[in-house]
């Protein structure tokens, strides 16, 4: 490429990126006492009106945004997404394969000790190995594992293990199907851990379990371990979605370190709608079950019941509802965006490469929903991992200090900046004008506004259990 | 995949990649950025002219988002004077 741009100019924009950091750090800092006030048994600490906080937060995205399309060096956005170590060739095959034995045993050991000890072990969630390692482990910090460091869920997959060593692979999986499957999967485990006992009794736990085990391991061995588990398995799904987040990556061609998030820009491997609602709905389940646990979520959830309406089919309604609208926006900010722009990509086209940037987003969420659920449970969790046939007579839990509610705004806001950066180097690679690049991001950035609005109020909410669950 | 409406338009295509762009001066500017060593001398000067066209317009739009980014940021300095107490 031609370089044609003075470079003060391109120091005017690394400038105003770090000055965006810098007021990313101080942003939150200012928020960060409503959502500390709001958090403990007092209103009325509250230094920030509801409203202000909330504006600030998505006045954040926007203005970030703004700060983002000052950058317009092709060849330094590049630089940022291109920039890795490796592929390291140390990485023999002896070593791959050993570590590949050793997540297969372990992933089967934990599965079977989860099932074992959720029937035989005392009926306790806060003592119970299952409960522990399935939501303090799985649902919190192995996903947090996965796009904070690496993707080693193909490793450790016990179903995949077993289906493996197995013949497999009779019927070649529908690919007009896609990852809708998934979808339906994540939405039908969020749905199961929302409304059933499995995270207070261990007994139900395990049969939710062994009954995933069987329906996992039949679909694998009727289309294959790859299609099953690249398409359908909504955990691993799930998980592999995330671990495109993740820096450090170990694959064919060795050990490799990108930035945080940088792979979203390159990988380009989703390619339909399926692959667009998957990453809408780890947005989506995070947000609803950041909702149905809050005081107002709750008084809603009530308010629609009293009038006459089954307490599940609200419940029902809101979720799929909640999703439809979620996905409908995103879509329809795609629409716009080929509307607006001189280009032969579609709407669809549009849909699916920026989706990845949706996935920063999700982490971001996750971390905010779940890292201080798993800090506060982390010695369970240990100890479950390094005893797991002792149950503990008094289990520890540690108590936050209050600024951890800041954290969480912080990580909401994290999560939107790097998705902002992630549609923008995508816009680059995507339009041969500049102007078009830095256009085609506006809808998307008026959608992600408005789930930074959504997720903040939600995260500053009083909690509560839901009702009639 | 293209729409009706496409069908009726230019298709103005990239001799190295096959990409489609609906304007002579999107191909240019694609070429520029994407093929910059398959450029013969008169599309660099194109490219060169539609890089500092484009240029002009990015400078007029950094402007407005400057003067956004102020009111953004005078706007909620008043904000949390008049409410954040």
């Amino acid at each position: 490429m031609t370089r044609l741009r003075p470079t003060s100019l391109r120091r005017f924009g690394l400038g105003l990126l770090l000055a965006s950091l810098l007021s990313l750090l101080a942003d939150p800092a200012a928020a960060s006492n409503a959502a500390v006030g709001l958090a403990g048994a007092s209103q009325d600490n509250l230094a920030v009106p509801r409203w202000l906080y909330l504006a600030t937060g998505g006045a954040t995205v926007g203005a970030s945004a703004l700060l983002a399309s000052f950058v317009t060096d092709r060849r330094f956005i590049e630089r940022v997404h291109l920039w890795q170590t490796g592929p390291e060739a140390g990485v023999s095959d002896g070593v791959l394969r050993a570590l590949r034995v050793a997540g297969g045993v372990l992933g089967l050991a934990v599965l079977a000790l989860a099932v074992y000890l959720g029937y035989t072990g005392p009926q306790i969630p806060t003592v119970s190995f299952a409960v522990i390692v399935v939501f303090a482990g799985l649902r919190a910090g192995y996903t947090m594992l996965s796009y904070l460091v690496a993707d080693t869920w193909r490793a450790l997959n016990p179903w995949r293990t077993v289906v493996s060593a197995v013949p497999n692979g009779f019927v070649s999986y529908p690919e007009r199907l896609g990852r809708w499957p998934a979808v339906a999967g994540i939405l039908a485990l969020v749905w199961v851990e929302t409304a059933t006992a499995v995270t207070t009794r261990p007994s139900v736990l395990a049969t939710a379990l062994v009954a995933y085990s069987v329906v996992t391991l039949a679909g694998a061995v009727v289309v294959g371990a790859d299609a099953w588990f690249d398409k359908v398995d909504p955990v691993s799904v799930f998980l592999h979605f995330y671990g495109r987040v993740a820096p450090v990556r170990l694959d064919d061609d060795g050990l490799s370190v990108r930035l945080p998030g940088m792979r979203l820009v390159t990988d380009d491997d989703l390619t339909d709608l399926g692959d667009v609602a998957v990453a809408v709905v780890l947005v989506w389940e995070l947000t609803f079950s950041g909702f149905v646990t809050t005081e107002q979520g709750a008084a809603a959830v009530r308010w629609l019941a009293g009038v006459g309406l089954p307490p599940l089919f609200v419940y029902g309604l809101l979720y799929l509802g909640g999703f439809g609208v979620f996905l409908g926006l995103y879509v329809l900010a795609a629409r716009v965006t080929a509307r607006r722009i001189d280009t032969f990509e579609t709407p669809l086209d549009l849909a699916v490469k920026f989706a990845p940037s949706l996935l920063a987003i999700a982490a971001g969420y996750h971390l905010a929903h779940y890292f201080g659920f798993f800090v506060s449970l982390s010695p369970m969790l240990v100890h479950a991992l390094s005893s797991p046939l002792s149950s503990p007579s008094n289990p520890v839990v540690l108590t936050l200090p209050a600024w951890f509610g800041g954290l969480n705004v912080g990580f909401v806001l994290l999560g939107h900046l790097l998705a902002v950066w992630v549609a923008h180097s995508q816009a680059y690679r995507t339009f041969p004008s500049r102007l078009q690049a830095v256009r085609s991001q506006f809808p998307f950035v008026a959608v992600m506004i408005l789930y930074t609005i959504l997720s903040l109020w939600l995260i500053s909410l009083p909690t509560a259990s839901p009702p009639f669950l | 995949m293209t729409t009706d409406t496409d069908a009726t338009r230019d298709r103005h295509t990239c001799t190295a990649c096959g990409e489609a762009y609906p304007t002579e001066r999107l191909l240019v500017l694609h070429r520029g950025a994407r093929h910059p060593d398959d450029l013969d001398a008169a599309e660099v000067e194109a490219y060169r002219e539609a890089y500092y066209e484009e240029e002009d317009e990015l400078k007029s739009f950094r402007i407005r988002a400057l003067g956004v980014l102020v009111l953004l940021y005078f706007g909620f300095l008043m904000l949390f004077i008049v409410f954040a107490s």
